[in-house]
């Protein structure tokens, strides 16, 4: 899987899950607010990762992820799947 | 297969509710900490009943001992689910605070109310990944009341109850609801030392009740039709707190 077929993955389930509009969702659009997320929701996004991408979100992650961008790198360091640059 | 996991499985209350469980289907893991003939006394029950069931031994207030254990269960049974937790092990320590010593308050505190969050905590994201669970704590009229000579078992089922609520709103929008179940006076080994001929008094049933009758709210709670039920704590205690 290629960084791009990554990206178009994480955008996939986060649609799906969330039901947001994907002509939002942008490398450096802000992922809590386009989202919509409060910290509850944070539950469903922890559940998300864990079903899809194989690996536990802790709550430092997420202090660190602020964009789209943020959140793409974190799955593509932490997944299970085989991701090439 | 779906489990039920009951700590404390082999006193009066946590047997009536792992039979409960059994009868409804249940594979339940009857935990127990220091007592294993009377835990393998609950397996029995189970299954001379028809039910199934395996005994687990690890010290709720141990979190090295409980991951441990959750972890190499889900490892070995990855397409089961444990979809009960009743967490309800525990003990008394009673004493005035004036003389508790502080083995006393850690050793209330450790089992009842980190031992709520070690085993809740490590199958919790068990549940949620599954869209589906039901938590039950087992509180007592003590936490919601106070009793004098009870400040750690007070404060620990007290502690309980409020994470109770609070832990319900953070997972209830995926199908888990967490909810307290609070005794009064049940007969039991933890009140064999307690006068019941002179405390049926203040109780309006005017008798204690049975474990069994605490078990029956435990399955109800635990069923599908509880399901829009959470954060709440429900008493069994005959009319006595009100």
């Amino acid at each position: 899987m290629t960084r791009s077929e990554l990206i178009d993955k994480v955008n996939e389930v986060l649609i799906e899950e969330f039901e947001v509009d994907g002509s939002l969702i942008t490398p450096d659009a802000p992922l809590l607010a386009t989202l919509d997320l409060d910290s509850l929701d944070l539950v469903d996004m922890v559940v998300l990762v864990e079903q899809n991408f194989g690996f536990t979100v802790k709550a430092p992650d997420f202090a660190n992820i602020k964009t789209f961008n943020d959140f793409y790198n974190l799955i593509q360091e932490r997944t299970t799947l085989q991701v090439v640059a | 297969m779906k489990y039920a996991l009951v700590t404390g499985a082999s006193g009066g209350i946590g047997r009536a509710c792992s039979l409960k469980l059994a009868s409804m289907g249940y594979r339940v893991l009857v935990h127990y900490r220091s007592r294993p003939e009377e835990a393998e006394q609950t397996l029995s029950l189970i299954q001379e009943a028809g039910g199934g069931g395996e005994l687990c031994a690890f010290d709720v207030s141990d979190k090295v001992q409980v991951r441990a254990f959750v972890e190499s269960f889900l490892a070995a049974h990855p397409d089961d689910q444990v979809e009960v937790l009743v967490n309800n092990a525990g003990f008394r320590k009673d004493n005035l605070m004036l003389w508790m010593t502080d083995q006393e308050w850690d050793d209330v505190l450790g089992t009842h109310l980190n031992g709520f969050y070690y085993v809740t905590q490590s199958l919790l994201q068990h549940m949620l990944s599954r869209k589906y669970g039901r938590i039950i704590n087992m509180v007592s009229l003590s936490g919601l009341r106070g009793l004098p000579g009870q400040t750690n078992y007070s404060a620990a089922k007290g502690g309980i109850i409020a994470a109770t609520k609070a832990l319900a709103q953070e997972v209830a929008r995926r199908n888990v609801t967490v909810n307290a179940v609070a005794p009064g006076y049940i007969r039991t080994e933890m009140t064999s030392d307690l006068n019941e001929q002179e405390l049926k008094v203040q109780i309006p049933a005017a008798r204690f009740g049975t474990p069994e009758e605490v078990a029956g709210l435990v399955g109800f709670l635990a069923s599908r039709e509880a399901s829009y039920i959470t954060g709440e704590v429900i008493s069994v205690n005959g009319g006595l707190y009100t």
